[in-house]
């Protein structure tokens, strides 16, 4: 995806440690110009530890940094041009809004007059003219929000980091800000690296997600990449809500069929025979997984889809608004199934179970890789 | 104004007489010296005590300036006090200019320890072995060594002196307020390309403010009331207010009176100085605005 001319942003075998404790490492990443780029993990993964790499709060322990090609790995934060928006903004809390904008100008001695032009063009683009001259610590939320992004933007960086800045909203507004933040990044036109480990966000604002996981890149793709071939069994179980279900189960042959089986439930995979054997080299033991939302009572047809050999019986009903989450025993399984909120499912309830064979994903037990 | 029920009512007036409590406590003290430095000597240890004068008068105020004014008739009482003018202005210099140091050395001192370890996590403590010994244990060496430089009865030895021993405090002191600056608003200035000094001037001082107005405070009343080593390393030319205080004991007895007016004299600074900082004392830390 990224050519050479238009890379922004370069990391090669990127480490860090704190104390011993590993927090990054082994990471690579190309960051294409103009795009948004969300790092999604759970909390401790690396990710804000990478971002600060990046702006330069971190030197990291190994490896190296590249902007345009250049190696900046050791230069200081000031001499980047990069914009960092905290998780909790660090406004300086003792100066109005118009100082808060105008800092980053008078620091690098721009001249006065386009000082106050730039500041309230700024200013403008992000409806701040009103609050200008407020103090930045009597500001809302929201408005803070603004005042942070504006101060990051107004000195024109190469690249805008974002640290988890919705976190402090709730959820209502939260993805209001959302909404907010993918306009004006469409808007600006500028690259922006966003830290969440919330899969909404990454999911509705990334162009590309890198999901990490113990300070490694787990998956680096488009969302609808991640969430239709998640690359291992980590990625699979934290992206999609409910997770996907992951079942343990062994591949068996039985004259010209293939199936995979656990106890006395059975599920045919005919057609996909050559591409597991090829994959599984061998081995018998495999992961099953199929997201809730893919899950189908039948009748199903012919062609493409698959069904399992037992019926599945409804253990519990969870309706929300808009679709209810069943959860299902099947054999000794417990699996999750996600329908509309109008289907009358009730407890106790037997009905045949199957999917769509091309939804079905297939994990490795140890290396715990997708295999399809 | 909200109606208050039975309970409030009653929680209300407990808290009430409380602070009236703790009020008089407080001014107690300070109204009986006021008292005293308005009463003629035979009213000074007068049984019964009275807390208003019986014949008020402003004679111990004059003697403090005059010693050798007869109003009141306790000239020839304390006549071997100087005017306390010389202390007065002695104290002026000595205490304001040793407390700034202190609090600008314990700031930036602080500052350091805090944001850049340095010296160690052992340092702060380091420090602090300067309170652990009473500071008559080190008034004797250096009494030898401002001997030898010729400081001793000067202005500048308190200084010095003041300077050193409330090093300690500023640096404890600040400590807690900048910890309390967060680490990502300075974070923010750097990457908008501020050098560290800059950092510090423009972002982190003017949000410590209060905490340098409340440690400068703090230094400024522990210095204004220092007797002991003033009395040590001073006699004639460099003597401070607390060491004043103590001239007024003599052969037949302790001057009540002029001792009480001094008193109250000597805190009128401290209280100004109170009340130009107040301001900067409540300014109320927001940082918890957004939580970290």
């Amino acid at each position: 995806m990224a050519d050479q001319q238009n890379m922004l942003i370069r990391l090669e075998r990127l480490r860090k440690e704190f104390n011993g404790v590993i927090a990054v490492e082994g990471l690579d990443l190309d960051v294409v110009e103009g795009e948004f780029l969300c790092f999604l993990g759970p909390s401790g993964c690396g990710k804000t530890t990478t971002l600060r790499m990046i702006a330069g709060l971190e030197t990291p322990t190994a490896g190296d940094v590249y902007l345009r090609g250049r190696r900046i790995t050791h230069l200081p934060p000031q001499q980047r041009n990069v914009g960092f928006v905290f998780q909790n903004y660090a406004l300086f809390w003792h100066m109005t809004v118009y100082e808060n904008l105008a800092f980053g100008l008078r620091v690098r001695n721009v001249a006065p007059a386009d000082i106050d032009h730039r500041v309230k063009e700024i200013a403008a683009s992000l409806e701040l003219t009103d609050v200008l001259h407020e103090r930045a610590r009597r500001l809302d939320l929201s408005t803070m929000q603004r005042v942070a992004m504006a101060r990051t933007l107004v000195t024109d960086p190469e690249v805008l980091l974002l640290d988890e800045p919705l976190n402090n909203f709730r959820p209502g507004l939260r993805e209001m800000m959302r909404g907010e933040l993918k306009r004006w990044q469409m808007h600006l036109g500028r690259t922006m690296i966003y830290v969440t480990h919330d899969q909404e966000e990454a999911m509705t604002l990334g162009d590309r997600i890198l999901v990490m996981n113990a300070g490694r890149c787990a998956q680096l793709d488009t969302p609808r990449h991640i969430y239709e071939h998640p690359a291992n069994l980590f990625v699979a179980s934290f992206i999609g809500r409910p997770p996907m279900n992951l079942i343990d189960v062994r591949y068996t042959v039985e004259g010209e069929k293939a199936f995979l089986v656990r106890d006395s439930l059975r599920l045919d995979i005919t057609p996909l025979r050559e591409k597991i054997e090829r994959a599984l080299a061998g081995e018998t033991q495999l992961v099953l997984g199929v997201r809730p939302e893919h899950l189908s009572p039948g009748p199903f047809p012919e062609e493409g889809w698959v069904q399992f050999s037992l019926p599945a019986v409804v253990d519990l009903v969870q309706p929300l608004a808009r679709k209810k989450f069943l959860d299902l025993k099947i054999g000794d399984a417990l699996i999750k199934m996600v329908v509309s909120g109008t289907a009358p499912f009730r407890q106790g309830e037997r009905f045949p179970l199957g999917f769509p064979l091309h939804r079905i994903h297939l994990f490795h037990p140890t290396t715990e890789e997708a295999m399809l | 104004m909200r109606k208050m029920n039975g309970s409030q009512i009653l929680a209300s007036s407990i808290r009430w007489l409380i602070g009236l409590l703790i009020c008089i406590v407080v001014m107690l003290p300070i109204t009986w010296v006021l008292s005293i430095s308005l009463k003629p000597p035979e009213e000074w240890v007068a049984y019964p005590p009275t807390l208003v004068p019986l014949k008020p008068t402003f004679s111990n105020y004059i003697i403090l300036f005059q010693p050798g004014n007869p109003v009141g008739g306790i000239a020839e009482m304390v006549s071997s006090a100087e005017p306390v003018t010389r202390a007065f202005i002695n104290s002026l210099i000595v205490v304001p200019i040793a407390t700034a140091a202190s609090v600008l050395i314990g700031f930036l001192a602080s500052y350091a320890t805090v944001r850049f370890q340095a010296g160690g996590a052992t340092l702060p403590l380091f420090v602090l072995t300067t309170r652990m010994f009473p500071p008559v244990a080190f008034a004797v060496p250096l009494l030898v060594y401002f001997r030898m430089l010729n400081l001793i009865d000067t202005q500048l030895a308190l200084i010095l002196m003041y300077t050193g021993f409330t090093i300690a405090f500023s640096l404890w002191m600040m400590r807690g307020f900048i910890e309390g600056v967060p680490r990502h608003v300075e974070e923010a200035a750097i990457l908008d390309g501020a050098s560290p000094w800059r950092v510090l001037l423009t972002i982190t001082l003017p949000l410590v403010r209060g905490g340098l107005a409340a440690t400068g405070l703090f230094v400024f009343i522990l210095n204004w009331t220092e007797f002991l080593l003033a009395q040590i390393f001073t006699s004639r030319e460099a003597l401070t207010i607390p060491v004043q205080v103590s001239h007024y004991v003599g052969a037949v007895g302790r001057f009540y009176g002029p001792m009480a007016a001094l008193g109250i004299v000597a805190s009128i600074p401290v209280v100004v100085a109170g009340y130009i900082i107040q301001r900067y004392l409540v300014t109320g830390f927001t940082f918890g605005l957004v939580r970290e």
